[in-house]
């Protein structure tokens, strides 16, 4: 909607001059008419808006006798006949005629046909009234989020089909962006960016689980987050085959394209935009964990039943329990930390009873975020000149993480001749970010968890960590539990472990384009990009993870360290440390480089002013390298000026565990397209579209077997508003409507048209055996290609009153097939399970978005827009034989039958009256407590809903009164389910089950505890530790009640996104500070979850709490100004 | 970096070229000829982590692969008459579906699976058919002839195990009407590919041209780890095995003599009754599975949970069973005994230090990872065993005598020779049979058919001698029925994987 009237304006400026023109044109010719004297008329023209119309031609029909507006609307025309007809006429209005009268107060109705909205596809623009596509074109100004540094975000809730979850909050970690839901199982689904028509090759990929695994790399997961948002001039999302088209074989996840601003000829423009933000820290209050008191009885409880006795000192982990234990033993001078007496016990107890930590205080801070950008652009017609740079820093909401990004955009545009123009860009960019030092997530099938060692992400630890510990003792000292068998405090553990990402991203591009003829035109793109990025994981002799390889303080702690090392030639031999000195030093490098090469040839050209006819035929050739690197440095000492400590047994374990302490790989990606499309338009009103593109990809291997593939689309257009009978209905001010069918693909996650080969060492216990040898990682697959899409798209546009209220609403069926998922084969060949392209999955949906003008008077104004997106998918036909553990992670699972990523659960059926554990219906159909999460036996598990959302959408409210804007933007989701949190740790039954240093969830307090129990709770017990040892041995209950029914919660949310109060600086102000322009703006985002499943109790339905580097979207406040002189 | 016809030269050349008039032939033209320069453009590998067979020791590289790295024992062992019930103890799906002749289900991913070990070994065929097409393929295919030889002989040896394992066991009279396994002699490049199962007789023929085509070639310089390769010593004792089951004894007995220079076994035998004496368990561990022992003649990792459960098994070595086992004592001294050591890991859990696992951490310091267990395929003791009985068969009964009692000599506590020797009378007197030519065929026979049965405890052995004797196998269960499986039981065939039916192969008949 919003676009429209912008345009409006435009033309109206323009209609303005040329009515002018025209009317002084017919003064001067027509001035002698003055026939029969009938009266004078007396007028005005309004639009519908009630604002008066300055410049509209007024003329009495048939003869040559007009006027025009004058600047308050008004006009007079002498001598008019009474039978005359006067006409009014104005561009970006419909015209309108009426029976002469003395006074005539005329109301225009706005003309939404008269638009001249371009769709950017990055290869063509296309004039809105041609397009066949379904597309939606966002200007920047209307889904900026001030304060929002990575432009992938603002997008959520303002495209009708495109979902964004924040799965992770932090700098640089990419959304789960989805256009009209997913279309592979295994590859990648998510978009393709595109920036003034260059593809944003990702540095690393990143594959859709790893997206919310919190580790390192996704740090470098948003393809965006070295753009600048005041860069940017409009988004175009490309959703169905049509508008995807010429990107062909890259196309199935659809298209965002970013178009940046550019110079533009005129005086020099300098333009200021600064934002400064704090969010908020994170309370407990918001999360149902208990508190000290409440943690310490359930601890008193945990002694009782025989957890926390004196033996826990042989524990890798303990808090409370363990320093009061530690405090027991006697020191070599005879004196006793504490004595043995119930009294003292009770005294040191109640000490931390009463501690209530709060985490959250301690870890995280109301941060500062500034952001500023200046601009500035000037030219001539000969040669425009864009720049801009600006400068992002955030202080960290947590102790441990910090930003700094730093732009840079030169853009100009030359213009030679007539015939030839050319242009050159280079945009910038360099980001230095800290975040808590992490290792990546691993699983266990074995007992089902997800595990981090030294995990020590800030959110996570707060969380997680009993509330009866504290950061600082009665004086103020940093005050240390026990973690890996080391001291541990989680900010001196902050200060000696983290990790420090730089990222320097350069992109060149250059444009030529040579008019050879007036029909025919050619084009020439070349882009270059270079991107480097170091990740440092700094760990100091400090730091717990140095200090876990040095603990060996008891022959029971060295022979429990996992970190110390046992000589295998010397099985029985005592393990010793292999770390004496220093800490690490870990380094991982990604570099890419990126060539594109573009050549089209367009034709475009009217014949008898009817037949309109636009051709495109072009070449494309990318070349992407890339190179990651990473290292693992032993014994660095910080504190020494860096000289590496190294033992030789620290080498000697890691090549013994077949562990490379230093990697290198490379990958290449070429791809060259031929495409070609035919528009052919009748009388403005109907149009034909044909692409056709044939892509070709090294992906597949050295063969040449389905390297390349044809890919095609057909669409029309009607306009319905430009015929006749519609232009009648004075209501209906637009109507268009669409059709297009198409195959687009992806080159899906398989190498193996070739065979593969991989080096490797050979799994031999003893040194003088190993072998390098060559694996036979995958047999050759003739038959592999790429994955495919058909998908046909009906789509409507539609306006009524003057576009007051606008309307796009589209359906679509997909068909994905050929895709790439794991199948078990005969085995005969050499490889049971072989990946292949075998799978089908169809999906449906529509998109629809409402523009609404609410109220419009000449001081006061509110539009809403509603955008909502609904796809449905289904997989037809996979057979991948997951396990149980596959099923129910969070993340989902494919099944057939089922909706992409779908999320399943062990089937809770109660607890055991006699001891509280809690009763599954296990693999083999039985009612128990014993289920085998490796079992491929999956058929009794419980379906629960996808993960992804089905529904998604966004309204945002706009009211504008005078000088002031006041936006209200909500977006939420609906549909999907989510797995809570773990309720229960890895090793819940083992001896080491309960620990004194993790913190409860409140669920606690309703857990069994006495038989009976089981009618009103489904908490399981805390067993005593003789059942644990002797019934629970070998089975995981309670690590399997983290993925039961119990544990899962409906997905569906509304977010109250942002608020926002804009004040537009009056112009009489501006001016005397010598400015064109001002504004300043207040905004709060993330404000309020308004409305979530209960069962989520502070869970955010959108964030996987997974540790690492994975934050969640913060609650913030920003503060903006903006100038331009 | 290489452009070739698609990189910006071309489009200069374009812009110029356009010039011209024939703007639109040339728009149609240039890309047809992009698209032939494309080609080589495209044909970059996608990563750098790819290996290729271009030269003999890539091959050979690959080839360390050639060799299932699936565990029989397991399955095997449970199969025999090595184990009794013993009511308690670890319960897996393997020993337990193996010990009472059902289908075992567990899939093939689970360690020591009949599942995985089909796989396994059909995967080390199709490395040996990959290495033989890059072989093919190369410029000199006479300068990879030792990888020529490796990867025929190994292929045969993966067809045996599998013929052995899943087919009505080799008999000359059936054979050539006995459904036998897919015999793969080509990469496969398909997703499914159908395969048919011809007879026996036809997989032996073509064990048999593969192994002859391949044993010659063997250079046992080629290798890096020879013990991991079918060395000359190896593949000799393999054609031995192959020839005897065949009963073509004379050539079992000349491959079996040309294992050993100068066909000296006595050397090479484990040191059971000297060296390994005082050894602790963890010390045998160490040494029974290590290159270095002369007996091991061909190792292989195996993917294999076996080490870690040997002794626990439900169905495993039983207190009895080792009694009969070693009753064969009694064929050299009623008061000897024997020096192998039994050890109990808890109530009646048996174990003999053989085997051990290799557990390989997921990472440096993760605890999780994957289990191997190293096994020997082929031993000098076999070599001596497969000489004694082709000697026999071949009417040289005084030199399988002679054999026998090199064993006893290198298994006995305190061999005394002079009271110690095996002979004719004690044999005859174990088995209770009469002084004929036959009843001592049949003493000398059951001797070595026992002193295999003591060698080879838990190694899994005894299973492929019950099959190649035709030994009925009679199992107790504890508090249930005794399952009988005689010679010719359909259930002595392990069952196919389901999934074959893909390929068009039919399952056994059970």
């Amino acid at each position: 909607m919003d676009i429209f009237y912008r345009s409006i304006d435009r033309h109206r400026s323009g209609g303005l001059f040329l009515s002018a023109v025209f009317t002084i044109f017919l003064l001067l010719l027509l001035t002698f008419d003055s026939k029969a004297q009938n009266f004078n008329i007396q007028g005005t023209v309004k639009s519908a808006t009630g604002e008066s119309l300055i410049g509209a031609t007024v003329r009495v029909k048939g003869i040559l006798k007009g006027t025009v507006t004058d600047a308050k609307g008004a006009f007079s025309l002498e001598e008019v006949s009474a039978q005359s007809t006067i006409s009014v006429t104005m561009i970006g209005f419909v015209s309108k005629e009426v029976p002469a009268a003395r006074n005539l107060n005329i109301t225009l109705a706005e003309d939404a046909v008269a638009l001249q909205d371009v769709v950017v596809t990055g290869f063509q623009q296309i004039d809105k009234g041609k397009f066949t596509g379904s597309a939606v074109t966002l200007k920047v100004d209307e889904v900026k989020i001030d304060g929002l540094p990575d432009v992938s975000r603002m997008l959520e809730g303002r495209a009708a089909g495109v979902s964004i979850q924040n799965v992770s909050g932090t700098f640089g970690a990419a959304p789960k962006i989805r256009i009209r839901g997913a279309t592979s199982l295994n590859g990648d689904n998510k978009p393709l960016w595109v920036v003034d028509g260059v593809v944003l090759e990702d540095i690393v990929n990143i594959s859709n689980d790893q997206l919310s695994s919190g580790d390192p790399t996704t740090l470098l997961g948003s393809a965006v987050a070295g753009l600048n948002p005041n860069d940017i001039e409009t988004f175009d999302i490309l959703k169905d085959a049509a508008a995807a088209a010429l990107y062909g074989a890259r196309a199935m996840n659809g298209v965002i394209v970013i178009t940046t601003k550019k110079g533009k000829s005129g005086n020099l423009s300098i333009s200021y935009s600064g934002n400064f933000s704090t969010q908020l820290k994170p309370s407990y209050k918001n999360f149902n964990i208990m508190n000290s008191a409440e943690q310490m009885s359930v601890l008193g409880e945990l002694e009782r039943k025989g957890y926390l006795n004196s033996n826990i000192l042989d524990k890798p982990d303990f808090g409370v329990y363990g320093k009061y234990y530690s405090l027991l033993v006697g020191k070599d001078d005879g004196t006793f930390g504490i004595p043995n007496t119930p009294e003292a016990k009770k005294q040191f107890l109640l000490k931390y009873a009463n501690a209530n930590t709060d985490w959250f205080d301690v870890l995280f801070k109301n941060n500062f975020l500034q952001e500023h950008s200046v601009s500035v652009s000037f030219g001539t017609d000969k040669s425009q000149s864009y720049f801009s740079t600006s400068f992002l820093s955030d202080n960290g909401w947590s102790v441990a993480d910090k930003v700094n990004r730093y732009t840079l955009n030169f853009r100009n545009n030359y213009k030679l001749s007539d015939k030839v123009q050319f242009g050159f860009s280079t945009l910038s960019s360099l980001r230095r970010q800290n975040a808590p030092g992490s290792l990546s997530r691993q699983s266990n099938p074995v007992d089902g968890t997800y595990g981090r060692d030294f995990d020590i992400n800030p959110f996570s630890y707060a969380l997680n960590t009993s509330r009866t510990l504290t950061a600082f003792d009665e004086n103020g000292n940093r005050e240390f539990f026990r973690r890996n068998f080391a001291p541990f405090n989680i900010l001196t553990e902050l200060e000696n472990n983290k990790i420090q990402l730089n990222l320097a991203d350069i992109r060149l591009q250059g444009d030529i384009t040579y008019k050879i003829t007036p029909a025919i035109q050619y084009d020439f793109m070349g882009a270059l990009r270079y991107i480097k990025t170091g990740r440092e994981h700094m760990i100091t002799e400090d730091a717990n993870m140095a200090n876990a390889y040095r603990a060996a303080s008891t022959s029971t702690i060295a022979k429990a360290n996992k970190f110390l090392y046992t000589d295998p030639d010397n099985p029985d031999a005592y393990p010793v440390i292999v770390l004496p000195r220093g800490g690490f030093y870990n380094r991982a490098e990604d570099e890419m480089s990126f060539y594109n090469v573009r050549n089209n040839f367009r034709y475009n050209k009217t014949f008898f002013e009817k037949h309109a006819v636009n051709a495109l035929v072009g070449q494309e050739v990318k070349f992407t390298n890339r190179q990651s690197f990473n290292n693992t440095g032993y014994g660095y000492q910080y504190g020494q000026g860096g000289v590496p400590f190294v033992d030789y047994r620290i080498l000697k374990q890691t090549i013994e565990s077949n562990f490379p302490y230093y990697e290198m790989g490379k990958t290449f990606d070429r791809f060259a397209a031929f495409y070609a499309s035919l528009g052919y338009t009748l009388n403005d009103k109907y149009n034909f579209t044909a692409y056709a593109r044939y892509d070709g990809s090294n992906r597949f291997g050295k063969s040449n077997i389905g390297r390349w593939l044809p890919t095609w689309t057909v669409a029309g257009s009607w306009n319905l508003d430009r015929e006749e009978f519609v232009k009648k209905l004075s209501w209906i001010s637009y109507a268009k409507i669409r059709g297009s069918y198409g195959l687009t693909a992806s080159t899906g996650p398989a190498t193996n048209s070739a065979v593969l080969l991989q080096s490797m060492i050979t799994n031999r216990p003893y040194a003088d055996e190993k072998e390098a040898a060559i694996n036979l990682a995958s047999l050759a697959n003739l038959q592999l290609t790429w994955e495919k899409l058909y998908s046909g798209n009906v789509g409507l546009d539609l306006g009524f009153f003057a576009n007051r209220l606008s309307l796009t609403a589209d359906f679509y069926l997909r068909n994905s097939f050929d895709l790439i998922d794991r199948i078990k084969t005969s085995g005969i060949g050499g490889q049971t399970f072989k990946i292949a392209n075998y799978a089908d999955m169809e999906s449906k949906g529509i998109d629809l978005s409402v523009d609404a003008v609410l109220y419009k008077s000449q001081s006061l104004s509110w539009r809403a827009r509603l955008t909502a997106g609904y796809s449905h998918t289904q997989i037809t036909n996979v057979d991948n034989l997951p396990t149980i553990f596959d099923m129910v992670k969070a993340e989902g699972a494919n099944i057939q039958g089922h909706p992409v990523r779908s999320l399943f659960s062990v089937d809770f059926k109660g607890l055991n009256p006699q001891n509280g554990v809690p009763v599954f219906i296990n693999e083999n159909g039985e009612q128990s407590s014993d289920i085998y999460l490796q079992d491929q036996n999956t058929k009794y598990l419980k379906y629960e809903g996808p993960v992804d959302p089905p529904l998604t959408g966004g309204v945002n409210n706009t009211v504008i009164y005078k000088n002031f804007t006041f936006n209200l933007f909500l977006t939420g989701q609906e549909g999907n389910k989510i797995r809570l949190n773990p309720l229960y740790k890895g090793t819940s039954n083992s001896r080491f089950a309960y620990s004194d240093l993790d913190a409860f969830p409140r669920e606690f307090n309703d857990r069994w505890e006495m038989t009976g129990d089981e009618k009103k709770t489904t908490v399981p017990s805390i067993p005593d530790l003789t059942t644990n040892q002797l019934n629970l041995a070998g089975i995981y209950p309670y690590t399997a009640y983290n993925y039961s029914s119990q544990r899962v919660a409906r997905g569906d949310f509304v977010r109250l996104k942002s608020v926002s109060v804009a004040y537009k600086i009056p112009a009489a102000v501006t001016r005397r500070l010598g400015m064109t322009a001002a504004s300043l703006q207040v905004s709060a985002i993330n404000m309020w979850l308004i409305y979530s499943d209960k069962k989520l109790k502070g869970q955010d339905p959108e964030f996987f709490n997974t540790g690492g580097v994975a934050q969640p979207v913060q609650k913030q406040f920003t503060a903006s100004l903006k100038f331009s002189l | 970096m290489k452009f070739n016809i698609c990189d910006s030269i071309f489009s200069l050349k374009m812009v110029m070229r356009q010039m011209k008039i024939y703007i639109k032939g040339i728009s149609l033209i240039l890309p047809l000829l992009g698209l032939v320069g494309c080609e080589q453009f495209l044909s970059t590998e996608p990563d750098s982590t790819r290996a290729t067979l271009k030269t003999p020791e890539e091959v050979s590289q690959l080839l360390s692969t050639a060799y299932p790295q699936g565990n029989y024992v397991t399955f095997s062992e449970a199969m025999s008459d090595n184990a009794g019930d013993k009511g308690v103890g670890t319960d897996d799906r393997v020993n337990r579906g193996s010990y009472l002749f059902e289908v075992v289900d567990a899939p093939v991913d689970k360690e020591d699976s009949p599942d995985m070990y089909w796989a396994q070994a059909y995967h080390a065929i199709g490395v040996a058919n990959q290495a033989l097409k890059a072989i093919d393929a190369a410029a000199n295919p006479s300068s990879f002839s030792a990888q020529r030889g490796e990867a025929l002989v190994a292929r045969a040896y993966a067809h045996f195990m599998l013929v052995s394992f899943y087919s009505k066991f080799y008999d000359a009279t059936t054979a050539s009407s006995d459904v036998g396994i897919p015999y793969v002699t080509e990469p496969e490049e398909v997703v499914i590919k159908k395969y048919e199962r011809k007879t026996v007789a036809y997989v032996y023929e073509m064990i048999e041209k593969d192994l002859l085509a391949g044993l010659p070639l063997i250079k046992d310089v080629s290798y890096t780890v020879p013990k991991y390769h079918f060395n000359i010593a190896a593949a000799n004792a393999f054609a031995s095995r192959f020839y005897l089951v065949k009963k073509d004894y004379a050539k079992s007995l000349q491959y079996a003599n040309n294992v050993f220079p100068g066909g000296d076994i006595a050397a090479n035998l484990r040191p059971w009754n000297t060296e390994y004496l005082p050894l602790s368990y963890e010390e045998l561990f160490k040494r029974y599975t290590r290159a270095s022992e002369n007996a091991n003649l061909l190792l292989v990792e195996t993917n294999s949970l076996y080490g870690r459960f040997v002794a626990s098994y439900r169905y495993g070595l039983t207190n009895p069973i080792w009694d009969e086992i070693t009753a064969v004592i009694n064929v050299a001294s009623s008061t000897a005994d024997w020096a192998y050591p039994l050890f109990t890991q808890g109530e009646g859990n048996l174990l003999i230090p053989k085997l051990t696992e290799y557990f390989v951490k997921e990472s440096v310091n993760a605890e999780i990872g994957t289990v191997y267990v190293m096994v020997p395929l082929f031993t000098a003791e076999e070599v001596l065993f497969n000489r004694a009985e082709a000697n026999l068969l071949l009417g040289n009964q005084a030199a399988a005598i002679t054999d026998l009692n090199l064993f006893a000599s290198k298994r006995i506590r305190s061999y005394n020779a002079a009271n110690h020797a095996v002979t004719l009378a004690k044999m005859r007197a174990y088995y209770g049979l009469v002084n004929t030519t036959a009843g001592n065929n049949q003493a000398v026979l059951n001797t070595i058919m026992d002193f295999r049965r003591l060698e080879f405890a838990q190694e899994g052995m005894r299973w492929f001698d019950m099959l190649r004797y035709g030994i009925d196998v009679e199992h107790e269960r504890v508090g249930g029925q005794t399952i009988k499986v005689p010679k010719g039981d359909p259930k002595r065939q392990l069952q196919l994987p389901q999934s074959v039916t893909l390929s068009g192969v039919e399952l056994n008949k059970r």
